[in-house]
């Protein structure tokens, strides 16, 4: 894939510098402007949900009271992993790849001047900062349900769970129309050549990503207003006591629940599968198959969510049958890792900081996709269920997943995006924290998991105590990596002296065939396509 | 959605926007695009309330039973003509936008908006009798304690209807009956009319449903 | 085989943990031998002298993938056969179970046996017996869990679930709740006690607690009642607890919270005492959500009984706390040639003094502050002065429980021991808590 050779122009003038002032940056439709509105935004709750998270960590440290100064007593704890929970998926890892790196790839990656709706994208992200405004006022007397808000604990409890999930409802509405408008963008704006088995995974994994974005969010939506309908008029359709049904609201919360975590994941895959294939110099192996892999992710999704329920009290006969298409998402998921893998065979592979959280992704992926399986399990599920196991096997998929996928295309995109090159020392430094924090982290809990430490636990029996002392340890190095990766793309983007060429890692991507950073409607003319999206390597001979 | 319909000044009447990042026939297949997406996720977050209808209505099937029957089914009938007929009014619309005809846009989505009025009027006289004995959202009289999960998924998902009645006559007039006051349409371009009466139909439909469960199956 | 998941207390816990062994050997051999291929690739295939060598364009192999694509797919059929398998095990619960009912209410497991017997806190099943455990719940969701047997079951008002063992051993063996459902959801535990046939029947016929009771007349059942379930929370002598004393109740007028007046009759305290949060007196908003529905829980001729005892308390007379039923298992000879701090375990455990349903022995958080390491420990009182739990402070929270209050903690225990307990008990649960460290 290549761009024509692109006319001179005006290197000095970028998306960055071609208006200046706050209000051109609050106020514009270029889909790069929003990606970085964006991108602030989230790194807040990204920073709020993980502050509440090292809390925690401190408080579980040791059995019984630790920190009674700050987590006075367990309402504040159960506060506290209901804002972590809150924070971390509506306010950054939903949007976290979609609405930022999606926004500003989209476009450039097929070639488009912007998204279809521009002007729509800029409401999207107004929706969301009222959807995290909301959520912001109702920490004034903040919310103790968990984040999955279930009845009739939501529809009862004191606290203002009213207003949070409302902001949730607000939140979910820009999602949809973030994910409505990059379907649009990708059926009608690419570049002329630019065939469906041209795009690049990137847009195979995001066009997968805002299906799942566009059809499952309504659902949940409307099961927030209900809950809230519950809870301000009665109206008797989740809580027990007046003749409804909290299994319904448990189906209806996983319906969208369940698919969201391939929202977070998915552009992750995407992301994955643009890095390996650059620092290998090979085509991505079994394009078709990956990108048929996200298809069917997204699509098996849709189907198993009650095996979050096996003992929720549904029928034995739904258990088996969500447990036997539970395993089927592991088959695709599969396909990709070996994909992966292979592309490296032969390769030349250089470890740039991109690559390493690549290959770091790989591994952090077999492990949650392996302990998926425990949980798909219906027998070992029943024991599982509402463990340190399931905490430990998810934050290997949404943070060893998505967190480290969204760090990685940072990472990878940085000099497009900031036209700066960052210090690979520093990055591979931060890394080395990211990657030892998180599995020392999460390794434990898998391990309490196993001896039946429940979750959302203020305090535990003491035969659970050195294995959370050694969590609470890895949890603040993690912090401490993610807080140094990000401040020094920061500082980079700030103060960095080293200006990124247009094609530092001589990709054939189409984003990197313009300027870095690239103009205002990112390409001086309409690039043409004739090539396939990973043309590296001598063709064979035969 | 509609992002694309408010009109720069520098185009001729009846003449697409100019849009600086796609000509106007790929703005109009992304705009009609994005209107059934748009629909399709209206769809399912009425889906919701149909599922939890059904389920509801398995557990309480008598209570339900008894309960639809306090409807007021003439005011039902009435106001499901008057949608089939605010529909066939917006098709006609659309129709007149294609032609040039400005004034019948005005006129038929005016008439659709009408009947938007009458039929939010017959809901208020339906909500005000329920209130009248007592069945008012949610605020459980002890006559009727037993029909409040059907009452409550009535007025959840009748009130819904009804804010997407509001929209839709919103709708029709800020982007079909101002810009043909102004004669801004033609055969070249009629995006927002067609889009404006797409979600029209969508509410029409969604109330073609609800009807019969709520009124006649119960 | 790996003895990943610790003891086994059940029959079917070897099933879930042979599912449990295979897939193990799987994810790791899966794991090691992909990331394995990954790290050895990037080995040998790495950038030399930081320029690229030249590259094949391998743009895929159908072979590869049908291959990758098959072998995963039988590999979780087998997997989910064996999950199921051991799944249907744990869902069909054999017809000579003994049926036992599980009601679980914030934050406590309440369970009642065929014959009526019940208890709180604490299952007492026989082994080799299947136990079926009929489940629901008076408020919000929760989840039975018994690790060692390997089950879990939610358990959800306004329904029946259901789960079942076969305990294959006896001990004693913790349950957790582990549905969130609420502030004390960590504290929300029970014990589960198996006990060998024969004395297992000799407990669960025992209901010398029950014919006493049958036999009162109904003032001193009801105080027999006050006791054991609402103490806590109201007194009988006016001094203020979480809820309103009983003092003169009965008659009574006053405010409610949102206008309105009650009259303390006999209609009022049973509305109260089903339906909690139905009125609540003003003043008393924050301990209204506190009081936990006892529908289910007291009889009718219970809550007669409660409503009795109340009409006594007219504060005529002294009404004397309700007395310790002596250590049932132990008698006095056994008891002196205890050592002290046994004895002292011994009234801790005693069911008339009740210690430990409020606090804990192994520095878990409940009602009062936990006995775990409590001995010379420097703790900070509500007043803010900062206090050395030794001899003499034990002495005066056990005899006087309001003089000093542990931050954080509130004013709800008891004053019932003063008389009670003999200098020679405390001294002998000081003992006691000296070893719990």
């Amino acid at each position: 894939m290549s761009a024509h050779a692109t006319t001179a122009h005006n290197e000095e003038l970028n998306y960055l510098n071609w208006k200046t002032g706050l209000w051109s940056w609050l106020s514009s439709t270029d889909h790069k402007r929003i990606c970085f509105l964006y991108l602030f935004t989230i790194l807040i709750f990204f920073f709020a949900g993980g502050a509440a998270a090292l809390l925690m960590r401190l408080e579980l440290a040791s059995a019984g009271p630790t920190i009674p100064g700050i987590v006075k007593d367990p309402h504040t704890y159960n506060v506290l992993f209901t804002l972590h929970g809150v924070f971390m998926i509506f306010l950054f890892v939903v949007p976290g790849i979609p609405a930022t790196l999606g926004n500003f790839l989209i476009p450039l990656m097929i070639g488009a001047k912007d998204v279809a709706f521009p002007r729509l994208n800029l409401f999207s992200y107004y929706l969301y900062v009222i959807g995290a405004t909301i959520g912001a006022i109702s920490l004034l007397h903040p919310v103790d349900t968990g984040w999955t808000f279930y009845a009739p604990y939501s529809t009862t409890t004191g606290t203002s769970v009213s207003l949070m999930v409302f902001a949730a409802f607000v939140l979910g509405f820009s999602s949809i129309l973030t994910g409505l408008n990059f379907i649009v963008t990708i059926h009608q704006l690419r570049a002329p050549g630019m065939t469906w088995m041209r795009l690049p995974v990137f847009i195979w994994a995001s066009y997968a990503t805002a299906i799942i974005q566009t059809v499952a969010t309504p659902v949940v939506g409307m099961t927030l207003l209900l809950i809230i309908a519950e809870r301000v008029f009665g109206a008797g359709i989740f809580d027990p006591a007046k003749g409804g049904d909290p299994v319904l609201m448990e189906h209806l919360f996983w319906f969208y629940s369940h698919p969201v975590v391939y929202i977070m994941v998915l552009p992750a895959f995407g992301v994955v599968g643009e890095i390996i294939p650059v620092f290998s110099r090979k085509p991505l192996f079994g394009y078709k198959m990956v990108v048929l892999s996200s298809m069917a992710i997204a699509a098996v999704g849709f189907i198993v969510w009650a095996h979050h329920m096996f003992v929720a009290g549904i029928s034995d006969f739904s258990a088996i049958f969500f447990s036997l298409v539970t395993f089927l998402v592991a088959i695709p998921t599969a396909i990709k890792v070996f994909n992966w893998v292979s592309t490296m065979y032969k390769g030349s592979i250089s470890f740039s900081t991109p690559m390493l959280y690549a290959m770091a992704f790989v591994f952090l992926f077999m492990i949650a996709g392996t302990t998926g399986i425990y949980l798909a399990m219906l027998g070992v599920d029943v024991y599982y269920h509402d463990t340190y196991f399931v905490v430990a096997h998810f934050h290997y998929t949404i943070q060893g997943g998505a967190v480290i996928g969204l760090i990685a295309a940072l990472h990878y995109w940085f000099p497009k995006m900031s036209g700066k090159m960052y210090s690979e020392t520093a990055s591979k430094f931060a890394f080395a924290l990211v990657f030892i924090g998180f599995n020392l982290t999460f390794i434990p809990q898998f391990v309490l998991g196993m001896e039946g430490m429940p979750r959302r636990y203020y305090d535990y029996p003491s035969q659970y105590q050195n294995l959370h002392t050694i969590s609470t340890v890895g949890a603040f190095m993690n912090g401490f990596g993610y807080t140094f990766a990000l401040a020094n793309l920061l500082w980079t983007a700030l103060f960095g002296k080293v200006k990124a060429p247009r094609n530092p890692y001589n990709s054939v991507g189409l984003e990197w065939q313009t300027a870095s950073p690239p103009i205002h409607e990112n390409f001086p003319e309409t690039p043409v396509v004739d090539k396939d999206p990973y043309h590296y390597g001598t063709p064979a001979h035969v | 959605m509609s992002s694309h319909a408010a009109a720069p000044h520098e185009v001729a009447p009846g003449d697409p926007p100019h849009i600086h990042h796609m000509d106007s026939t790929t703005a109009y297949g992304a705009a009609k695009l994005g209107m059934w997406l748009f629909l399709a996720t209206e769809i399912l977050l009425f889906a919701v309330m149909f599922c939890s209808f059904a389920i509801m209505r398995y557990y309480h099937l008598d209570k339900f039973h008894d309960a639809s029957h306090h409807l007021n089914l003439l005011a039902g009938a009435f106001n499901t003509a008057v949608l089939l007929f605010s529909s066939f009014t917006a098709a006609v619309a659309v129709t007149n936008a294609q032609r040039g005809d400005n004034r019948g846009v005005v006129v038929n989505f005016g008439i659709s908006i009408l009947c938007g009025f009458i039929f939010l009027l017959v809901k208020a006289y339906e909500y005000s009798e329920k209130a009248h004995h007592g069945m008012f959202p949610f605020v459980w009289n002890s006559n009727f304690y037993e029909y409040k999960n059907f009452l409550g998924i009535y007025f959840t998902m009748t009130g819904l209807h009804a804010l997407h009645v509001i929209i839709g006559m919103v709708v029709m007039f800020i982007y079909g009956i101002r810009p043909a006051m102004k004669n801004r349409y033609s055969g070249r371009y009629y995006t927002p009319v067609e889009l404006s009466a797409l979600y029209w139909h969508l509410v029409d439909l969604i109330w073609i449903y609800l009807f019969p469960l709520l009124y006649l199956v119960g | 085989m790996l003895g990943l998941l610790g003891e086994q207390g059940s029959d079917f816990a070897h099933k879930v943990d042979y599912a449990h062994d295979i897939v193990t050997i799987i994810s790791v051999v899966c794991t090691v031998a992909i990331v394995g291929t990954m790290l050895y690739f990037a080995v040998i295939y790495r950038q030399r002298d930081g320029r690229d060598h030249e590259t094949p364009m391998i743009e895929g192999n159908n072979l590869l993938e049908v291959i990758w694509t098959v072998f995963p797919t039988l590999v979780v059929i087998w997997v989910a056969y064996l999950g199921y398998d051991a799944f249907i095990d744990m869902r069909t619960a054999p017809a000579d179970s003994m049926e036992v009912n599980v009601t679980g209410q914030k934050w406590a497991w309440d369970f009642q046996y065929a014959n009526g017997k019940k208890t709180t806190g604490e299952l007492v099943v026989p082994v080799d017996q299947p136990v079926k455990l009929v489940m629901t719940s008076r408020d919000v969701l929760h989840s039975f869990f018994v690790p060692v047997m390997r089950t879990k079951m939610d358990v959800i008002p306004g329904r029946y679930t259901y789960e079942w063992f076969r305990p294959i051993k006896t001990g004693d063996f913790q349950v957790f709740c582990t549905e969130y459902c609420g502030d004390l959801h960590s504290g929300m535990r029970a014990r589960l006690k198996v006990l060998p046939k024969a004395e297992f029947e000799r407990w669960l016929a025992d209901d010398s607690e029950e014919r006493k009771l049958a036999s009162m007349k109904p003032s001193d059942r009801g105080q027999e009642i006050y006791g054991k379930q609402c103490i806590a929370c109201h007194s009988l002598d006016g001094s203020p607890r979480t809820g309103p004393s009983w003092l003169k109740l009965f008659g009574k007028e006053g405010q409610l919270v949102g206008g309105g007046t009650y009259k303390a009759d006999e209609n009022y305290i049973r509305e109260s005492i089903l339906y909690p949060q139905s009125k609540t007196v003003a003043g008393y908003e924050a301990a209204a959500n506190a009081m936990p529905s006892y529908k289910g829980q007291l009889s009718d001729d219970d809550i007669t009984s409660l409503i009795a005892f109340i009409k006594t308390i007219d504060g005529t007379q002294k009404v004397a706390p309700s007395q310790p039923a002596a250590p049932k298992a132990l008698d006095a000879a056994q008891l002196a040639a205890m050592s002290p701090a046994d004895r002292g375990k011994a009234l801790f455990n005693d069911p008339g003094n009740m210690c430990y349903t409020c606090h804990s022995i192994d520095g878990s958080r409940l009602v009062g502050p936990s006995m775990k390491g409590l001995w010379e420990r420097k703790s900070k009182m509500s007043d803010g002065t900062e206090i050395v739990s030794d001899a003499n402070y034990i002495k005066e929270s056990i005899l006087k429980p309001q003089a000093k209050i542990v931050e954080g903690y509130g004013p709800v225990m008891p004053a019932i021991y003063e008389g009670k307990l003999k200098d020679e008990n405390i001294s002998d649960i000081i003992e006691y808590i000296k070893t719990l460290k």
